[in-house]
């Protein structure tokens, strides 16, 4: 085993194709997604003594709602991760995907659920677009999807001249502040069932497993019959609908469909997209997911400036916070790989 | 016929092409567009985008990106109109400050990616959010509104004719940035850590150093672009820097840059800056929804690396 097998296969996966048995206890101990759980208990604990009502039925309810946005978020970018590339528009493409599913139900009168499949599909579409383009150009989708960005938001608020679609019907309101069993949000599980489904189609499907060695090793999967192009902009276009589900899990939320809803640009949707990803574990270079990483992750993220805000730190300095906090996570997921390379060489 | 193809391989030649013509073919269809006023407002737009530009080109330089070039810039910018106004300094003083402000917060991007080894993207990536929050929690999202009038004449005042002063910073910088890359040593080894840091290495510069120092003169570059905003807008405005990221790419591929490092242009940026702005006033000029000027950036960044592309693959065909 070379030195940097052992760094690769030393995480929470064997290798990133290899089937992930033989997953020992001590090593789920040492694993991000363990981390991860310990750093959410040891932060419910310090907010729920710390401020009044952390765990009033109605922040539950709250955090939930978000943590279900910012999660679906973070599984949007994750997917084109997998391929070692980046996806900078999926600010941008929600809420175009959110604007047009707005727009059908709106102008169009078309009944609400097709409207969201439709809504759904331009998300992927728009995916495809960027899929096709980085496939094409050979460029890296840094580039492509920095340009796009731009131009899907350019011309979504071009066509709407930047208002609102806001006679939306009910039904998308009342989703948005139903509570299961008193403080659930209907939303977290909508989360929870898509993020099943990743994890399924990452574990268990040739689909997904073609996908992971598209992004572990391109030149590998060519030469193993997986076609290649085809595998990135199908991530792309998954990406994109999962940014859809996203920004139209925001309109549940606010009523109504906000071509401002993701900031400029989408820009602000950046760093939550990141944040999942990074700390829950998945690779930068491609191949290798953690989608129960990506959950937790994002599930942290929303519950530390919740916490945050309680406290009464000051809102402006969260920023500050989820900045810091994306700088240690990468260092400390560093720190534990090399402890885990030097272990097994030892 | 030989001199034209070696001409159309230099960096300089298409946007200079470029630049020409949409002077001509604007200035044929829009009688203002050449008017002196106008030629002001084309003037500020550069000072300003130019150094935003040099700050992301640098690091382009060294094979990486810096999200963080906004982030800094609005940093410099509230110190040195926070300065002036909570502190009561004098205007350089407030402006030397807030360059050694932008100074350091480049630095420690480059200390990070060097230490840690991470990539750039997520180092700059947290960094962009942590000055951000910084600024937000400095001033609140209020603006300063304290500004001397010594800055805001500064701002407004012009050498000559239509050429305002805020362009001698940019002119100073452009030429810096020129003589450092093509005959400073330091410019030499940013270029060649920037085709293979590896290699350099190898042969005896130090990479560390040289990636800290392109960081350290990128945040020095988004502060001076911050300074010179808040000269313009006569007010410290927390949001400035927002609307950088896609800019600070856009100008530097127009400029034929490679992403993977190594290869810049100065010139080349300058004029892809140029093409930007006139491209943004031309849509102003013909009342075009504004709006449009996103789309129309995001397609220039596209049509640039398309084009970059096809002259490398003629350049390698030719040197066949």
């Amino acid at each position: 085993m070379t030195l940097q097998d052992a760094t690769y296969s030393s995480g929470t996966d064997d290798s990133p194709l290899g089937p992930r048995t033989g997953l020992s206890r001590s090593r789920f101990f040492l694993s991000n997604e363990f981390g991860l759980i310990l750093l959410i208990a040891i932060f419910a604990i310090i907010f729920g003594f710390a401020t009044k009502g952390f765990f009033s039925p109605f922040n539950l309810f709250a955090l939930g709602r978000n943590s279900a946005v910012n999660i679906m978020i973070g599984l949007s970018m994750m997917s084109v991760i997998v391929t070692g590339g980046l996806n900078l528009a999926v600010g941008a493409m929600g809420v175009c995907a959110a604007m047009v599913c707005g727009w059908m139900i709106e102008s169009l009168g078309i009944p609400w659920p097709l409207a969201i499949a439709g809504g759904l599909a331009f998300g992927a579409l728009l995916g495809w677009i960027n899929g096709w383009t980085v496939v094409r150009t050979g460029l890296h989708s840094f580039i492509i999807t920095l340009a796009t960005m731009s131009i899907f938001f350019g011309v979504m608020i071009f066509l709407t001249k930047a208002e609102a679609f806001r006679e939306l019907p009910p039904v998308f309101t009342e989703f948005g502040r139903a509570r299961v069993l008193g403080y659930v949000s209907p939303l977290l599980l909508v989360t929870l069932v898509v993020a099943v489904l990743l994890a399924w189609l990452y574990r268990g499907t040739v689909l997904g497993r073609e996908m992971l060695a598209a992004g572990a090793s391109p030149a590998a999967a060519e030469l193993s019959g997986i076609r290649v192009g085809r595998m990135v902009i199908l991530c792309h276009m998954l990406s994109g609908a999962l940014a859809g589900i996203a920004a139209l899990m925001l309109v549940a939320r606010n009523g109504a469909a906000i071509p401002s809803m993701a900031g400029q640009l989408g820009q602000d949707w950046l760093l939550p997209a990141f944040l999942g990803p990074v700390l829950g574990g998945t690779l930068l270079q491609g191949g290798k997911v953690s989608v129960l990483g990506t959950v937790l992750g994002a599930f942290l993220v929303t519950m530390l400036t919740s916490g945050l805000l309680m406290l009464q730190i000051g809102a402006f300095w969260v920023q500050s916070f989820l900045g810091l906090m994306l700088l240690v996570a990468v260092l400390l997921d560093k720190a534990r790989r090399s402890y885990l390379a030097r272990r097994n060489l030892a | 016929m030989q001199q034209i193809s070696r001409l159309s391989r230099t960096d300089w030649f298409g946007p200079l092409l470029a630049t020409v013509l949409a002077i001509a073919i604007i200035g044929s269809l829009s009688k203002n567009f050449l008017s002196p006023y106008n030629i002001q407002i084309l003037l500020l737009a550069i000072a300003v985008n130019a150094l935003i530009a040099f700050a992301q080109m640098i690091i382009i330089a060294i094979g990486q990106m810096n999200l963080s070039v906004g982030a800094i810039g609005g940093l410099a910018a509230i110190s040195f109109a926070g300065m002036m106004e909570v502190w009561g300094l004098p205007a350089l003083p407030a402006a030397l400050l807030a360059l050694v402000i932008g100074l350091l917060c480049g630095v420690l991007n480059g200390v990070l990616v060097r230490i840690t080894g991470i990539s750039a993207f997520v180092i700059t990536l947290a960094t962009l959010s942590i000055y951000k929050g910084i600024n937000l929690g400095i001033t609140e999202a209020q603006p300063f509104y304290g500004v001397p009038a010594a800055v805001k004449a500064f701002g407004a005042a012009t050498i000559l004719g239509p050429i305002p002063w805020l362009l001698a910073p940019t002119i100073a910088a452009t030429v810096a940035l020129w003589y450092m890359l093509r005959r400073l040593p330091v410019g030499r080894f940013i270029l060649a850590v920037g085709s293979n840091d590896h290699a350099a290495g190898l042969s005896g510069i130090s990479v560390g150093a040289t990636v800290v120092i392109a960081h350290g003169i990128s945040g020095f570059l988004a502060a001076l672009a911050g300074i010179l905003v808040v000269a313009r807008l006569q007010i410290g405005q927390p949001s400035i820097g927002d609307d950088w990221l896609i800019l600070s790419f856009a100008a530097p591929v127009i400029g034929g840059a490679v992403l993977a490092g190594g290869h810049v242009s100065v010139t080349a940026t300058a004029l892809g800056v140029v093409i930007v702005a006139i491209i943004t006033q031309a849509l102003v000029l013909f009342s075009i929804d504004p709006f449009l000027v996103q789309v129309v950036l995001g397609a220039l960044i596209l049509a640039a690396v398309g084009l970059n592309k096809l002259r490398a693959r003629d350049t390698a065909k030719g040197s066949l």
